[in-house]
């Protein structure tokens, strides 16, 4: 079960009876579906390299790069619970990533990622630990939307969490990453299990 | 770790919401207080009333001239005036009156106040702005009939007047008939409340009248038998000493629902309660094309300084009123963050 399922089947356990009675239906139904993307800026990108650093997204998370906009990673959602616009549960994503500083031939990777709606952050456990990082932050203007059951988050700036500044530089041996440090954009599309 | 810090913010926060609060915060504009016109002027929630003066009493300070941010309540005269050379309207009492009036033909408001997101009917042209987190509960008379707790089901029987449901021993109470209470007709909360519990259809047993989160309302003063939907965090604003006259809990207390308290027990707003069913938005209402004006104008620049992501209510001096108030302040960028129908 994923951590959001257990915290939110904690939290609600008053709705116990309902939420058994979902979660039955629900495991023969369709999953939850989505992506969320981080979209690295091309100035973040040029710094990092230029200190040695490159972010590597691990399947089944995919890369890509557009000229404009530079690099993204998209991780695929694999469940959830909760509600966006209720600021309330979160969802999990699929893939890994991975950082690499050259300088230092350090490296560090993460699994486990997901989006908090109450924390507002994405979070990733670290390889043979179990205590997830708040490696990002949604910043700037943020609008959320519904179509159907689906809801969508535009964040149209992606900052460093000062958890995963300290956390990046102290197992990277580096001093390039800083709290509120502007690393690109976020959004997230989420369809939850039907 | 991250618990820790949050848990060390609150503490912080709490603290620096003790000083923040000092000034105390004016009902409406202050008496001779005409709003000029350039000023940022709203009306609408109950709910949300109180915390949107302390914001006022406290942005304006920051401001010198103008714009500056002004508040009506949702009770007091009949008509008000929103600003300076504005015509008069009727006062905005509620969520739905608030934002009906901001959409109104030649509206003089900027903004209205919401306890509810948006919702159909609503015009896509209006953004919803987010700032805090509320949820909803039932209150009774403290010492009444009602028992401590009631599900989403005993709620929906309730206020249907479902019979053999329509007595205080039907759900462990002291015996005693229901009576099952209402917000007026525009307030946020009741909407909110009638879809949580399912939008029971009412039946006879309900009135309807009480001017939301008023444990003091007339209508509601030591009756063993009532039954009245509250706002949670405007319950512990008040429990911390925010009130006037009418704007008080009186005798009332918050009931859980489901078997999960609206409390914790230090006596704030319970994170867990505030879910999907009984958790709820908080919002200022504002037009898109005041919020996203191209180029920016004075409007769409004071509008951001004061409700977007680093706008004063997003500030630590603004979230540490709206802790001392009784809500769940929204993290990050959530705080200032938009949704619209």
């Amino acid at each position: 079960m994923s951590r959001h399922a257990v915290r939110i089947a904690a939290a609600v356990a008053g709705l116990a009876l309902a939420a058994t009675a979902a979660s039955a239906t629900s495991a023969s139904a369709a999953p939850a579906t989505g992506s969320a993307v981080i979209h690295e800026s091309n100035d973040f990108f040029q710094k990092a390299a230029q200190a040695g650093i490159v972010a590597v997204p691990l399947p089944t998370a995919t890369a890509g790069y557009d000229p404009a906009s530079g690099l993204s990673a998209s991780f695929p959602v694999t469940g959830g619970e909760g509600r966006m616009n209720n600021f309330f549960g979160g969802v999990d994503l699929g893939g890994g990533l991975l950082f690499v500083d050259a300088r230092t031939g350090s490296a560090v990777s993460f699994h486990q990622l997901g989006f908090a709606f109450d924390t507002w952050a994405v979070t990733a456990v670290p390889d043979g630990s179990t205590t997830p990082v708040a490696l990002f932050d949604p910043a700037g203007n943020n609008s959320i939307t519904s179509s159907g059951s689906t809801q969508n988050l535009t964040a149209d700036a992606l900052v460093l969490d000062a958890e995963g500044a300290q956390y990046l530089d102290g197992r990277l041996h580096t001093t390039f990453f800083t709290a509120g440090q502007t690393v690109g954009s976020f959004t997230l599309s989420y369809t939850p299990a039907a | 770790m991250r618990h820790t810090a949050a848990k060390a913010f609150a503490a912080v926060a709490m603290t620096a919401a003790l000083t923040a609060v000092a000034v105390p915060a004016m009902a409406d504009p202050a008496t001779g207080t005409v709003p000029a016109s350039t000023d940022i002027v709203g009306a609408g929630s109950d709910t949300t009333q109180a915390l949107l003066n302390q914001f006022s009493t406290d942005y304006n300070a920051t401001v010198s001239g103008t714009p500056k941010l002004y508040s009506w309540d949702a009770t007091g005269s009949a008509t008000i005036v929103p600003k300076s050379g504005a015509a008069s309207i009727t006062r905005p009492n509620g969520s739905g009156a608030g934002i009906a009036a901001l959409n109104a033909a030649g509206s003089s408001l900027d903004f209205a106040r919401s306890s509810r997101g948006p919702q159909t009917g609503d015009p896509a042209s209006d953004l919803f702005v987010a700032f805090a987190k509320d949820a909803v509960t039932w209150s009774a008379k403290s010492g009444g009939h009602a028992p401590a707790n009631l599900t989403t089901q005993d709620l929906f029987d309730i206020y249907s007047c479902t019979a053999g449901k329509t007595d205080w021993s039907n759900f462990g109470g002291t015996a005693g008939t229901i009576k099952p209470y209402l917000p007026q007709i525009n307030s946020g909360t009741r909407s909110f409340f009638l879809k949580a519990i399912g939008n029971p259809v009412l039946g006879s047993c309900v009135v309807t009248g009480p001017e939301e989160n008023e444990g003091t309302d007339p209508a509601l003063q030591n009756d063993d038998n009532l039954i009245f939907p509250y706002s949670v965090g405007h319950w512990v604003g008040q429990a911390n000493g925010h009130t006037t006259a009418t704007d008080d809990k009186g005798n009332l207390t918050l009931r859980s629902i489901n078997g999960v308290a609206p409390l914790t027990a230090s006596g704030t707003l319970n994170p867990t309660f505030a879910n999907p069913t009984y958790g709820r938005v908080l919002y200022n209402v504002v037009r898109d094309s005041d919020w996203n004006a191209s180029p920016a104008t004075t409007k769409s620049t004071a509008l951001r300084a004061i409700f977007g992501p680093s706008g004063y209510l997003c500030s630590t001096a603004g979230k540490a009123s709206t802790t001392s108030y009784g809500y769940l302040t929204l993290a990050a960028a959530a705080c200032g963050s938009t949704t619209h129908i």
